[in-house]
């Protein structure tokens, strides 16, 4: 209490100081006044008085600054004392100033930077209620080479009525519909959800409502709700837009809500309709059908329920369904059901590499603050008089080390704020980085935890590297005032110190250097997989036929066969072909259950789940993918004509080895039709870092499902885009055409993440090198002046200019050498938390160790060089002369 | 003369002033270093000023309140009263230096008699 009392006291001293002093001047002032009045009147002069007075009352400074030191706390005047010694001492040395404050303002920024989108993306929670209890719901066929299976309706509502550990369950998925009404027809991309969808995710419209039961109802009118960004975007935020109607699927659909901005989950919408204003959800045949799988699920634990109930819940059910429908849960696919929580499953696929690069950024700064700690002990040595006299002058070693750190945590600060100015610029750099990953990137901004994040690592940053000089600086005064200062006993200490954080330097730019290295190599390796197409000059297109005019099957071959037919005719072109999808492409892919008719292959019971695609006469030739037996399709594979199909070498390799595919024949309805295999084509995959999975093609005359076209020409194909859209165009002038975009685009975009992690990573580590560099070339700079004399005494006994060379060299080679030591073991140990970035690379790989040592040798010995070349043209003569 | 002036004992200080301004009421700096030089008989050798250090001291622990008032001379001048928790603490404050005294004081005899 009386503590308290006093700490306010000092408190409300450092505020009401002025007043303070100047009543106690009065005071003091009315006192010796008093006391002269009485003095003259016991008979002094006046003089006298004045003089008795002043011997009575006592010092009357030493009484102001006692007062000083009690109303107030007396570290807050040292510090303002220090703050303002630190500014003058800097401001002297403004080389000094600008390279600590650069390199701290890059260390402090590029953690920041890299701070705040890990903030935004993996530390803040999901905007959802109680995101804790979300979770993903899975089914996996992995013996099957299928990691994800989607549900069925049935699938679904088993999973719904059997669990007990879930209070709700919901369902969803897209799709891409063609929404009229606007002013052009807009492709829409669409989430299709149950109508519990947003209370499960706990959000709450931002206008209107969102779905309610009657909306899932089998026939209910058509309702959409609409994401902030589509509503801002498509409508300019447009209050009215509650109850507009368009069209859509040929039925009207009204707007019910609008959605408040957030990340959607698992995808960015447009807009959201229930299942039942899904016409393919709600066909009947869809709904009758275990198999039709094409929907996620997401659901809300019962509270208190952990992931493993709720995963041993599921695989009960799992068991049970098995049991009871065999055929459509194949046991040799290995069936079953798994939980992930949401939040892992949003931010899973950025976080390795969001802490790697935190550590990375770590690291840098680890390295800013040991080349700052060398630097200042360099300072140190140039400031030996200086400091010496005020320690003579009776400063105190805490006074001192106080200062020091002052001085450091000042350059710290400075650089922190400029730091934040770095994370400023690049924040959308990383934000764009981000957003391959994960849909959380809105949420990424410098918020109040990130400026308190910065404002710790700047003040602790300081601390740590003035505390390096602060601690080494045990001064024999007398030694230092000497002349020959240069020889004072704690210079050998310092150099000590000073090798050791070049060892540090060294081993850290080694480690980053490596893992630079690791991901420049597996960039390497991912720009030099065989995709198993030809890339150049083929411009790529997607086309969402709109559901409604095409509605059946004869409309849609007939818009392909004029499109295609058209392209073709441009004159640069030389092939053309629709289908399904292509490798690279982010259009899903379906898998399809066939069968064989030839009972060779030994999977009695298996459902065997294959690729399947659809494929125009010319898309092979488009995609350059070469033919390795038997024939293309070619126009005459009709609808009418025997059912044909190609398969890729993977697939014939697997199940007919050496037997020959040709004319064997498989089944993707169950049987009830056959399709001959007519050829072999080469095999592809569908990303750089897939393997090459078994796939089949069908023409798609035959199996009328396109999404994408595919133009291979003979000169830059960005050129012909506009005749691409223009064919469509002059086909069906509503349709929209979009993704147009060389296959070049898409496979440079499909590495960029890799190639920006492995270009931050450069940045870092280039960085890191430099520093050390210059480190070293400092370190090694003061060794040749600290042995001048001895260099020059050598020299004048004969020593030849290679020796002396490699006097120096050595010292630097030795320095060198060590910290490799060391960031061999650390690269070792840390390698490990880039193994999931790396691509077909360990991350021990000892090539990349090797060069990464080889190039810091050669960087950091050049640096040597120049103090090491300095080392021979010293004059023995002046050398010896100057003692 | 000058000899037998004794320094003050360290905290003694404290307690006088209160012990003072207990007695006589509110007062001055001034008027507290005369009456303390009154009181000790000239005894005492004190630096005035460190009256003024042990009035801030004693307003911190807020055994004594300021005001301003006029003086004797009518000029104004800050005015130092004891408070409620300073008599507690003078209580306190008297009671342990008088076991002190008497403890100091058996122990010099004790001394005296061999």
């Amino acid at each position: 209490m009386k503590s308290l009392r006093k700490f306010l006291a000092k408190v409300l001293g450092i505020f009401r100081r002025g007043r303070f002093e100047r009543e106690l001047e009065t005071e003091i002032q009315d006192h010796l006044t008093n006391l002269e009045l009485r003095f003259v009147q016991q008979g002094m002069t006046m003089d006298e008085a004045r003089y008795a007075a002043r011997t009575a009352f006592g010092g009357i400074d030493r009484l102001k600054e006692a007062n000083r030191d009690q109303y107030s706390f007396a570290f807050v005047d040292q510090a303002c004392r220090d703050f303002k010694f630190a500014f003058r001492s800097l401001r002297k040395n403004p080389g000094f100033t600008l390279v600590a404050v650069i390199t701290l303002a890059l260390g402090i920024g590029a953690n920041t930077a890299i701070f705040s989108v890990l903030n935004g993306v993996l530390l803040r929670p999901l905007p959802y209620q109680q995101d804790e209890n979300l979770v993903l719901v899975r089914q996996e066929l992995p013996a099957a080479g299928i990691p994800r299976l989607n549900f069925s309706v049935q699938d679904i509502e088993d999973y719904r009525n059997q669990n007990s550990t879930f209070s709700s369950m919901v369902e969803y998925h897209e799709m891409s519909f063609v929404l009229l009404g606007g002013e052009d027809p807009q492709r829409v991309q669409t989430g299709v959800v149950s109508w519990n969808f947003f209370d499960v995710l706990g959000l709450k419209p931002l206008l209107g409502r969102t779905f309610r039961p009657d909306d899932e109802r089998h026939g209910a009118e058509a309702v959409l709700v609409l994401s902030y960004e589509y509503w801002q975007r498509g409508f300019g935020g447009d209050l009215s837009i509650i109850g507009r109607q368009f069209q859509m699927n040929d039925r009207v659909h009204v707007v019910v809500g609008v959605l408040p901005p957030v990340p959607q989950f698992p995808q960015e919408n447009d807009v959201y309709m229930p299942t039942s204003a899904c016409p393919f959800r709600s066909a009947d045949t869809f709904v009758a059908n275990r198999n039709s799988r094409m929907m996620g699920v997401v659901g809300r634990l019962k509270s208190g329920v952990s992931l493993q109930n709720a995963q041993s819940d599921l695989s009960v059910i799992a068991n049970r369904l098995q049991e009871q429908y065999p055929e459509s849960y194949p046991k040799s696919g290995g069936y079953r059901s798994a939980v992930v929580s949401l939040k892992d499953q949003i931010t899973g696929n950025i976080r390795p590499t969001l802490w790697v690069l935190l550590c990375t950024a770590g690291f840098v700064l680890l390295i800013v603050c040991a080349s700052l700690a060398n630097l200042m002990l360099a300072r140190l040595l140039r400031r030996d008089r200086e400091i010496s006299v005020r320690v003579a002058l009776g400063a105190t070693r805490r006074q001192l080390v106080r200062q020091f750190l002052t001085e450091s945590t000042v350059l710290a600060l400075v650089g922190g704020f400029l730091g934040l100015s770095v994370a400023f610029a690049t924040l959308d750099v990383l934000v764009a980085f981000a957003a391959r990953f994960t849909t959380r990137v809105q949420e990424i901004h410098i918020d109040g935890r990130v400026l308190l994040f910065t404002a710790v690592v700047s003040i602790f940053t300081g601390l740590v590297f003035g505390c390096v000089p602060a601690l080494t600086s045990r001064r024999d005064i007398a030694a230092s005032l000497r002349a020959d200062s240069r020889r004072a006993s704690n210079s050998s200490r310092h150099q000590r110190f000073r090798n050791v954080l070049i060892v540090v330097e060294v081993a850290i730019a080694f480690i980053l250097l490596v893992g630079a290295g690791l991901m420049l190599r597996s960039l390497v390796n991912l720009q030099e997989v065989d995709l198993g197409i030809r890339a150049e000059n083929v411009l790529s297109a997607r086309i969402d036929l709109n559901f409604s005019k095409y509605s059946n099957n004869e409309t849609i071959r007939r818009f392909y066969r004029d499109l295609l037919e058209r392209l073709r005719a441009i004159p640069t072109v030389t092939a053309a072909g629709a289908g399904s999808t292509f490798p690279l492409s982010d259009q899903p892919r379906r898998i399809t259950e066939i069968r064989f008719k030839d009972r060779a292959i030994e999977e009695p019971q298996a459902r065997i789940q294959t690729n399947a695609f659809t494929a125009s006469p010319g898309y092979f030739q488009a995609l350059g993918m070469p033919l390795l037996e038997g024939r293309d399709f070619s126009d005459a594979d009709r609808s009418g004509s025997m059912p044909v199909t190609i398969v890729n070498r993977s697939m014939a390799r697997h199940y007919w080895r050496t037997e020959g595919s040709l004319g064997r024949q498989i089944s993707i309805d169950n049987g009830s039709s056959w399709l001959t295999i007519i050829g072999v084509v080469a095999d592809s995959r569908k990303s750089l870092d897939a393997e090459v999975e078994d796939s089949f093609y069908v023409p798609l005359d035959q199996l009328p499902v396109a999404r994408t076209i595919l133009i291979r020409s003979t000169g830059n194909p960005a050129k012909i885009a506009q005749l691409v859209r223009g064919a469509v165009y002059s086909i069906d002038p509503e349709q929209p055409v979009d993704s147009l975009r060389t296959l070049e685009e898409v496979r440079s975009e499909s590495i960029s993440s890799p190639r920006l992690t492995m270009t931050l990573l450069s940045l870092f580590a280039g960085l890191a090198l430099l520093i050390t560099a210059t480190g070293i070339g400092g370190v090694i700079g003061f060794f040749v002046n600290q042995r001048r004399h001895e260099i020059g005494i050598r020299m004048a006994l004969g020593a030849e200019h290679g020796s002396v060379l490699w006097l120096v060299l050595r010292e630097g080679i030795m320095l060198i050498s060590l910290g490799l030591l060391f960031g061999f073991a650390g690269a070792f140990g840390l390698g490990r938390l880039m193994t999931g970035l790396l691509f077909r690379i360990r991350a021990t790989d000892p090539a990349t160790f090797i060069g990464v040592a080889f190039v810091v040798i050669v960087v950091a010995a050049s640096a040597c060089l120049v103090p090491a070349y300095r080392a021979t043209t010293i004059d023995p003569t002046t050398a010896l002369r100057s003692e | 003369m000058e000899q037998t002036k004794s320094e003050v004992l360290q905290g003694t200080l404290d307690l006088m002033i209160l012990k003072a301004l207990d007695v006589l009421g509110p007062l001055h700096g001034y008027g507290i270093a005369r009456r303390l030089e009154q009181i000790s008989n000239d005894l005492l050798r004190l630096n005035e000023g460190t009256v003024y250090t042990a009035l801030l001291r004693l307003q911190q622990q807020g055994w004594i309140g300021c005001e301003w008032g006029a003086s004797e001379n009518n000029r104004k001048a800050k005015y130092y009263s004891i408070t409620k928790a300073g008599r507690k603490q003078l209580t306190h404050e008297t009671k342990s230096w008088e076991r002190i005294a008497g403890v100091v004081d058996r122990v010099l005899r004790l001394q005296n008699e061999q």
